[in-house]
């Protein structure tokens, strides 16, 4: 009944709202985060690397691409990590089967943000516990509790006679003494709280502004459900079309603005709030070190994720660099894994009240949780 | 006669072109179904008249997904009393095989790669199969006669969970659909189990492919071995140690199924004994000496040996009485009560040990106890069977398309999407949170708002012989006057009557 209260008192959201984007299409995070001191850097990419000149500085090794510009507060509040050369151990440079294990956390059934859900909760959450945006449930919330895919607010009344059909709902729910009564109060008042959002506009905090692409919508409208505390505790959230085989630029500086933009609305809007949520970005693969002929750059292994949120250890590049001499690359000249994405995820977890349920997340992986919190 | 869905489509539009090529044998069915659009229900209908649950209603609710509009009618007239036309009813139901089911039939040969063999399925997309197989689940439990073989398969794909998202059990759930738990949901326990444990997709689930000895220094894979203990028969206080497991798993050694990641490529889903991957070193299970095997002898004599354990292993844990225990426990649970009496559990344990784990016999034994006949109206419905008995009750015609999944999937009760071995809960709790959906589900069905599935309301209020009667048709017994008046209040009295407490019973 837990989670039911949390309608009811309106702290469903306190240290447990999660956001995970997900860059499909294997985005290449050597074109985010640079490694600027390294000269295989420069050698493997001779016309598209990042100039020193044009990087924004992180930490005096890394450098931020200048079209990121916007994450530089939360990196500067210390609210931002980066982990590089971070991904799975999938090693097929197959789009599908490097998402399927990476939302799946393995070979297993469930996806893990799913299975985290179930775990945690004991199977009991609220129906707004697990939101995805976009039109389907993505496989790392497959087998949550609840998982709905949301497009509009619009998707939660009760129709055209909402305000009778509620009145005749609450009189017997109300007669109903056992657990099921108790269930159906607490669902009239998040119905009734679904309302009050839905016909109110929405006014971003702290002068944050979104831009009006899918992917920034999406992000206010998590936002939004999150400070309504109306029980959220996982959402999802793509931003896709990464694979930059041909013009690295063409395909991927929009797409930094527009993830940039996204996440510094985000993050200004929420202010405080951001203490008790966690967003993470991933990506399935990076890109192959070398650039090819098409100014592009091939499917590849180790890639950046970005943890923002409420107690991390921020302002810092996590992760040991592991070089990009000929003998410490992978396969055909890519960046190797060096730190497994569920040690990022499952620090994360933990914080999100993970406990003893983590190897039931990732089961078959013996799991070192990422120093990412202080 | 099987007509190929494509062929189907492509005539479908016009009924006169159907019968043409569908044949003669279609036609009657055609028929029925323009019929039942003119007056879905099947015309006028009796609804219960008693103020609570009658021995009817609750042998449709639990035997079932639920009745439909004339349900209650027809098992009311199959003998003089409430009680005995129950009882009947249900002995009907403990013999599926003989209960005509062509309108389930038909519907549910629409999904025709569900039959192809396990080489075949490989060919298609995991979506599609996954889609099809939820789709004919859900098509079974709102259309077939057989309701209590469809309340078994659920309770069995539970009790033998497996998601189908991981590794090849994307394609070879199909298979385990039909030829373990359906081909056993009334018969024998032990050939269930023994079906499930070489269920290609179950040794793909829970390990069992990768479960080898090769030498000395490999450590058994106990994920299966434990599962099978503590999930599929003993239970979690069935009396087994840490050992067991260990020893279960060993005994288990050299299983594998030819898969999509492994050479050679050929013969993908066939599962094989390699005796060269098996432990022949001598075992103890539950105080049972499996005895070594001399590695000299022949290859053949090896693999005989090696399979041996197997059979070994399972008729010991199948003859355990704490199985019995725990599947009477789990079977009361389901069909009783959250927290079953004591004494139904100690009847239905006992008839499953004396019947040698007859499903069928347990089952009847089931519905003679005090704790089935007397406890009504007190299983809260999952959403399963909220949806479906929501579909069944308002004689809804349904594509039981991914418009109804996806409600499913709000409600977090999809079939085959519960990601760990142990199966979706069976008891109210993880479930009350799910009534928002519910509500929303009720809503879009008065409205018609689901795309493939309409509501004849109308019809289906005269059918019933008005408010009064039709309220009673929907709750199971007469409304008080709080529904009543709740349902003349509400500006919606079918979404009303779907989202109400007492419709969330069973």
């Amino acid at each position: 009944m837990a989670a039911i209260e949390h309608f009811i008192h309106g702290d469903g959201d306190r240290k447990q709202a999660l956001v995970v984007v997900f860059l499909r299409g294997g985005a290449d995070g050597l074109n985010m985060v640079a490694p600027l001191e390294d000269d295989g850097y420069y050698r493997a990419r001779p016309r598209i690397a990042i100039t020193k000149a044009k990087a924004l500085a992180l930490d005096g090794f890394y450098g931020l691409n200048p079209l990121l510009s916007d994450l530089q507060t939360a990196y500067k509040d210390g609210a931002l990590g980066i982990v590089h050369a971070a991904g799975s151990e999938d090693d097929t440079r197959s789009h599908f089967e490097a998402q399927d294990l990476m939302e799946h956390g393995g070979i297993v059934g469930g996806g893990w943000l799913g299975r985290f859900l179930r775990a945690r909760t004991a199977g009991t959450s609220g129906p707004l516990s697990a939101v995805a945006l976009g039109r389907e449930v993505p496989e790392c919330l497959r087998g949550a509790p609840a998982a709905t895919v949301f497009s509009s607010l619009d998707d939660f009344t009760l129709g055209a006679n909402h305000a009778r059909l509620m009145t005749s709902l609450a009189r017997l729910y109300e007669a109903q003494p056992d657990d099921l009564g108790a269930a159906g109060n607490s669902t009239l008042e998040a119905v009734r709280r679904i309302e009050v959002l839905r016909t109110a506009s929405y006014q971003p905090a702290h002068g944050a502004f979104y831009g009006d692409d899918e992917f920034s919508r999406g992000l206010l409208q998590i936002a939004r459900l999150i400070k309504t505390r109306v029980g959220l505790e996982a959402a999802s959230i793509d931003l896709n079309g990464w694979d930059s085989h041909f013009g690295q630029s063409t395909v991927m500086d929009p797409l930094m603005t527009r993830l940039a933009k996204g996440l510094g609305a985000f993050y200004r809007d929420m202010g405080s709030e951001m203490d008790s949520t966690t967003l993470v970005v991933m990506t399935e693969f990076g890109r192959r070190v070398a650039e090819n002929s098409a100014f592009g750059t091939d499917h590849g292994r180790g890639s950046i994720m970005f943890v923002m949120g409420g107690g991390i250890k921020g302002g810092r590049v996590f992760g040991k660099w592991p070089g990009l001499t000929q003998d410490v690359l992978e396969g055909p000249g890519d960046l190797p894994v060096v730190t497994n994405y569920r040690n990022i995820l499952a620090a994360i977890l933990q914080r999100h009240g993970a406990g003893a349920t983590l190897d039931k997340v990732f089961p078959s992986f013996e799991i070192q949780p990422l120093d990412l919190y202080a | 006669m099987k007509l190929a869905r494509r062929k189907f489509l492509k005539v479908g539009a016009s009924g006169i072109a159907l019968m043409a090529t569908a044949g003669c044998d279609q036609m009657p069915r055609e028929l029925r179904q323009l019929l039942a659009m003119v007056n879905p229900g099947g015309g006028p209908f009796q609804a219960p008249a008693s103020d609570t649950i009658d021995p009817i209603i609750h042998a449709l609710n639990r035997a079932g997904f639920g009745p439909r509009p004339g349900d209650y009618q027809r098992v009311c007239k199959l003998a003089k009393t409430p009680e005995a036309a129950a009882a009947v009813y249900l002995e009907q139901q403990l013999h599926p095989e003989s209960i005509q089911d062509e309108d389930a039939d038909y519907e549910a040969r629409r999904f025709e790669t569900l039959q192809e063999p396990p080489g075949e399925l490989f060919e298609y997309q995991p979506e599609l199969l996954q889609n099809e197989l939820m789709r004919a689940t859900l098509t079974r439990a709102v259309l077939s006669e057989r309701q209590l073989f469809e309340v078994m398969v659920q309770f069995w794909s539970d009790h033998f969970n497996i998601d189908p998202s991981k590794g090849d059990c994307k394609w070879l759930k199909i298979v385990d659909d039909r030829e373990v738990i359906r081909k056993h949901a009334l018969g024998r326990f032990a050939d269930l189990l023994r079906a499930s444990s070489l269920s290609p997709a179950m040794l793909w689930y829970l390990d069992g492919r990768v479960n080898r000895r090769a030498n000395s220094a490999d450590k058994p894979n106990e994920n299966y071995a434990r599962e099978l203990l503590e999930l599929h028969t003993l239970g979690v206080h069935g009396g087994y140690t840490q050992k067991d497991v260990m020893e279960v798993a060993r005994c288990l050694t050299g299983w594998t199924v030819r898969s999509t990641i492994n050479p050679p490529y050929f013969q993908i889903g066939k599962v094989e004994f390699d005796p060269a991957l098996h432990d022949f070193d001598s075992k103890i299970i539950l105080s049972q000496t499996i005895p070594s095997t001399d590695t000299t002898l022949s290859k053949d004599l090896l693999e005989q040996r090696g399979r041996h354990e197997l059979d070994r292993v399972l008729e010991i844990v199948a003859a355990h009485p704490a199985t019995a225990l725990h599947i009477g426990t789990k079977l009361c649970r389901h069909f009783i009560a959250d927290h079953p009496p004591q004494a139904a559990v100690a009847a239905v344990s006992d008839a499953f040990r004396k019947s040698g784990g007859d499903v069928r016999e347990t089952l009847r034994a089931l519905y003679q106890t005090d704790g089935f006949l007397l406890t009504r109206g007190n299983k809260f419905k999952r959403p399963f069977t909220f949806a479906v008995s929501a579909l069944r009750a308002t004689g809804a015609r349904t594509d039981c398309g991914v418009e109804i999944l996806d409600y499913l999937k709000r409600m977090g009760h999809a079939p085959f999407n519960y990601p760990t071995p142990e199966g979706y809960p069976d008891q109210a709790s993880p479930w009350m949170g799910t009534l928002l959906w519910r509500w929303n589900f009720a809503v879009a069905m008065s409205q018609n708002q689901i795309k493939g599935t309409r509501v004849q309301l109308d019809a289906l209020r005269k059918s019933a012989g008005g408010d009064e009667h039709l309220m009673a048709h929907f709750l199971g017994r007469k409304p008080n006057p709080a529904e009543a008046q709740a349902f003349a209040d509400s500006g919606d009295g079918l979404a009303l009557m779907l989202a109400s407490p007492a419709f969330q019973w069973c």
